[in-house]
């Protein structure tokens, strides 16, 4: 009898005010009025079709994410949630967060995400400093982001998440620092801190600026994670870290490799199959245009993951957590047992990046450090 | 049929930028071997690292049939020549299928040295040499100081040289009219055994080896029996033909002519360049005297990256060996890189052209040591000793003398460059021997170390003469020098792969730049990597490549996994093509950082 793998369910919204030229996400600059209506509908349609792949399934948690979510109005979001609640069985204690962005706030909107059941925002913050935020091409400056904050607070959230970026072209460690200590004097139960990277297909990719090199930002996260910690905010994944209690647990779930369910254009799911336990990624069409075309066959891809290759799916993912991963969790997960693993994990623990028991697997420090590495030991070639 | 008095066999002679490619192809035009459509950019340098280098690696040939003043028409057998100062062995090979050569100069820049030495081959073989000036449509020519030098350097009449402007087609006729009118017919006689001289041979994956002759004597057929005379083994002739420059079938090849024999011969040795080719019955009793074998100059340890590539790698060894006499082989093994092959070259370019060669066409990871080469050892018990390879140097305390080899290198150059020319032969350790004003150019001679010039002189002399300076050099000597081995450490452990022999007085100066070019080559690691040259045992320089901090990145994925993973898996298989030395990962540019400190100096 397979464990029950837990379910979250992903909603992607694809627009944005303008494209950032960092941004490699499915996103899309909106040149015309929002499509709210056609796509909700659209988005309800994509669900029913996914039905019969979740059937009995509870959810655990669902995010709206994107693109802008917070461009659609409340009763759009509002109309989603009624729709899946309709459909699905939804945990009474559900987290549903919703992604915003400073520059598009308006306090009678949050309220209304309130009401619709939101009860988690994402604020995309990015960066306090104005100049950084003009390079970022972000169309919010520091002043906003505050306003941003408060206003989700007075909105009812008392649980939501600072994104914060560091590694930013022309940024000092003492100005990564500076946009740490803003985020952690307005309290917020999370702060997700990224680096920014140059990904294909992106503006900065093709007009790549100058970005700190490799030695400052170790120390960019060094000393950052420090002054997070000093504050309260415990990392318990690479880029996450929160108060006591606070984490994401959308987010968990894709790291604990949990299965996800993942709706609008561009949105990934990944599912297991409670009979065969074969795991199924399922890509839906990318462009907004295609997904609203009622003609067109909304999934664009689906494959089984190759057995091959769920050791290196299952740690790129689980080794992101702070906390040791267990081999039952393996079991349950992927079907794998440590011994499948034996060749990497000797090497690893020769390496000192690891240390493994009969029940967990642990990262050294060294082997947080080294993370990339780690993983990459588990590609099979 | 042609008989022999209405056959040319000829080679043009002529320094790279010259023209011969455009001066060749003007050539097929005019006589139809390819219509305008088919006429693609220099046909004749059919691999692809010879056309992205702009140069002519192996013999080829093309029949043409020319239709002269006189009313008749000749066959004209054009056997092209390699033209860089790596490859003069083989241009005596593709001399040795003709009876004359056109010495082709550009009117604007003069004779130059390599030039000289192959028309010296040309014409110790007994060829007909007939000057011709291309590029004489250029504003800069100077045909009348060009025709000078020829008469002083070369020595051989010029006045009446043909004035050919290759590009515009200016001159063609005339020059095909004096080429059939000066270079005399081929002696042979259709009616003697068949003795055909094998000039080049190639692997085809199809056809098995194909093999370019010249015919001295008799006529060979298709379907015909033939021994090969140097295994004294029997194949049957399944394909002749001329090239055209296509390859086209013919019934038969006759004394005098030139083109291909395939005959099913599926061993790769089984038809080696120089050998003869007579008939299984009634075959001639001699061979024609074949090629003088070719010494490599530089020799360089190749190991493949994955040790799983060696018997794939030894396979490309011999398949390229079959055409290129000059490489040669011998199993090696290493401590730090495994098993591989010591392999010998005529220089560095020739040594880069089969190392890109196993790379493209053999699809192998390799990693080449430092090039050396060879040095003659006296060993206190009286013995004599020669090593290609520095790990071989005997210890200090059983050496009596070691010396190295000496050139003698001829240099024609304008005048304008004499004095960087000095500069730069002083700095390469060498002695001048010679300094003669001809025309608008100096010719030199230098006494150098060959290991200062198969390196990187070539390029440097390029370098300060701005492309205009030429070299010929030929071994003169071993001379005792002070010569050391220089250890390089990684880590703290030795590894055999970069030690170098080097100039006692240089060394500390080489070390140096040894360890600081080496430290821009090895990626930083999850550890500091040390790296150090030594000599005996004492250590002379030390350069430390910094540990990474961390390698990992903060970045948001969400359900999509699939670019990170793309990511992952692409720099595995960078690492791949690094050669895991202990713990330490060095690439392959690494073993070869000893080329880059004189590089950085030019």
């Amino acid at each position: 009898m397979q464990a029950i793998i837990p379910l979250s369910l992903y909603i992607h919204l694809p627009w944005c005010v303008s494209k950032c030229p960092y941004c490699d996400f499915n996103s899309h600059g909106l040149k015309q009025a929002l499509p709210e209506a056609d796509y909700v509908a659209a988005l309800i349609q994509d669900l029913e079709q996914d039905l019969p792949k979740i059937w009995g399934r509870r959810i655990d948690s669902i995010f709206f994410g994107g693109g802008t979510p917070s461009l659609f109005s409340a009763e759009g979001i509002d109309a989603i949630l009624c729709a899946v609640r309709a459909r699905l069985n939804v945990a009474p204690s559900i987290e549903i967060t919703l992604e915003a962005n400073p520059g598009t706030i308006e306090q009678q909107r949050f309220a209304g995400y309130r009401q619709a059941g939101v009860n988690r925002i994402s604020l995309g913050i990015q960066s306090f400093n104005d100049a950084h935020l003009k390079t970022l091409g972000r169309i919010h400056g520091s002043k906003e982001a505050l306003l941003a904050i408060e206003t989700v607070r007075q909105a009812g959230f008392d649980n939501f998440n600072c994104d914060l970026m560091h590694a930013l072209p022309q940024q000092s460690l003492a100005q990564a620092l500076a946009d740490l200590q803003q985020a952690i004097a307005n309290k917020p139960p999370h702060i997700s801190w990224y680096q920014l990277t140059l990904e294909p297909n992106t503006r900065f990719y093709q007009t790549p600026p100058t970005l700190p090199n490799e030695d400052l930002v170790a120390d960019m996260q060094l000393q950052g994670r420090e002054l997070l910690a000093n504050h309260g905010y415990q990392q318990y994944e690479v880029s996450a870290y929160s108060q006591p209690n606070k984490y994401c647990r959308h987010n968990l779930n894709y790291w604990k490799f949990g299965d996800y369910l993942g709706i609008g254009a561009g949105a990934h799911s990944k599912l297991t199959c409670p009979n065969t336990g074969d795991i199924r990624r399922i890509a839906k069409v990318r462009h907004p245009k295609e997904y609203l075309n009622p003609e067109k066959n909304v999934i664009q891809k689906q494959d089984i993951i190759d057995k091959a290759q769920l050791p290196f799916e299952f740690m790129l993912n689980a080794l992101r957590l702070k906390q040791s991963l267990t081999w039952q969790l393996l079991k349950e997960r992927t079907g794998l047992v440590k011994q499948d693993l034996a060749p990497s994990l000797n090497k690893l623990k020769q390496l000192s990046l690891i240390e493994a028991n009969d029940v967990t697997m642990t990262l050294t420090p060294r082997g947080h450090l080294f993370l990339d590495d780690v993983v990459a030991e588990f590609i099979s070639t | 049929m042609t008989t022999l008095d209405h056959i040319r066999n000829f080679s043009i002679i002529a320094h790279i930028d010259h023209g011969k490619s455009t001066l060749s192809d003007r050539l097929i035009q005019y006589c139809g071997g390819l219509s305008d459509r088919e006429m693609e950019e220099q046909v004749l340098d059919s691999m692809d690292i010879e056309r992205e280098r702009g140069i002519t690696i192996k013999a080829q040939s093309v029949t043409l049939n020319y239709k002269a003043n006189d009313g008749d028409t000749y066959q004209l057998n054009f056997i092209d020549t390699p033209g860089h100062v790596d490859f003069s062995y083989e241009v005596s090979r593709s001399l040795s299928a003709c009876e004359g050569a056109l010495l082709v100069v550009d009117a604007a820049q003069g004779v130059e040295a390599q030039t000289v030495a192959v028309c010296y081959t040309a014409i110790e073989q007994g060829l007909e040499v007939i000057p011709v000036l291309n590029k004489i449509d250029l504003p800069q020519s100077e045909p009348e100081r060009v025709i000078n030098e020829i008469e002083d350097i070369i020595g051989i009449e010029a006045h009446d040289a043909i004035h050919v402007s290759a590009k515009q087609g200016v001159g063609i006729p005339e020059l095909l009219d004096m080429l059939v009118t000066k270079v005399p017919a081929p002696v042979g006689d259709v009616n003697e055994p068949l003795q055909a001289l094998i000039i080049d041979s190639w692997f085809d994956s199809y056809l098995g080896v194909v093999s370019l002759v010249r015919v001295k004597h008799g006529v060979l057929k298709a379907r015909e029996k033939i021994k090969i005379m140097s295994t004294g083994k029997f194949h049957e002739v399944t394909k002749i033909g001329i090239f055209t420059p296509k390859a086209s079938d013919t019934d038969a090849l006759k004394a005098g002519e030139v083109g291909f024999v395939v005959a099913s011969i599926k061993d790769i040795d089984g038809a080696p360049v120089g050998d003869t080719i007579t008939h299984a019955k009634h075959g001639a009793e001699e061979a024609l005297p074949g090629f003088q074998k070719v010494e490599p100059k530089v020799y360089a340890g190749l190991f493949p990256i994955d040790s799983d590539d060696y018997e794939d790698f030894r396979e490309a060894l011999a398949k390229l060996k079959l055409n290129d006499a000059a490489l040669f082989y011998e199993p090696e093994s290493s401590e730090a890189l495994g098993f591989g092959f010591r392999c010998g070259f005529l220089g560095m370019l020739h040594m880069e052209i089969v190392q890109e060669r196993l790379e493209r066409e053999y699809n192998l990871a390799l990693i080449t040591t430092a090039p050396t080469v060879v040095y003659e050892i006296e060993l206190t018990k009286g013995e004599i000793i020669h090593i290609d390879n520095p790990t071989k140097l005997p210890p200090v305390v059983n050496i009596k003398e070691i010396r190295e080899p000496i050139v003698i290198a001829n240099i024609l150059v304008p005048q304008d460059y004499v004095g960087n020319i000095i500069k730069l032969c002083v700095e390469k350790r060498g002695v001048q021997i010679n300094m003669l004003y001809v025309g608008g150019q100096v010719s030199m001679s230098y006494e150098l170390p060959m290991n200062e010039v198969v390196l990187d002189f070539f390029d440097r002399l390029k370098s300060v003469s701005r492309g205009y300076a030429s070299l010929d050099y030929h071994f003169d000597r071993f001379q005792a020098a002070k010569l050391v081995k220089l250890d390089v450490l990684i880590n703290g452990e030795k590894v055999d792969a970069l030690a170098l022999i080097v100039d006692r007085d240089y060394a500390m100066q080489r070390g140096r730049s040894l360890t600081e070019n080496m430290k821009e080559l090895i990626p930083r690691q999850m550890f500091d990597v040390a790296i150090q040259a030594a000599i005996g045992g004492q250590i002379i320089s030390r350069q430390t490549v910094k540990a990474l901090r961390k390698n990992v990145t903060a970045k948001c994925y969400g359900g999509d996994v699939s670019r990170k993973r793309k990511l992952l898996e692409k720099q595995k298989k960078g690492k791949k093509r690094m050669k895991q030395v202990g713990r330490v990962e060095i690439p392959q540019e690494a073993f070869l950082a000893v080329l880059k400190i004189d590089k950085d100096k030019s």
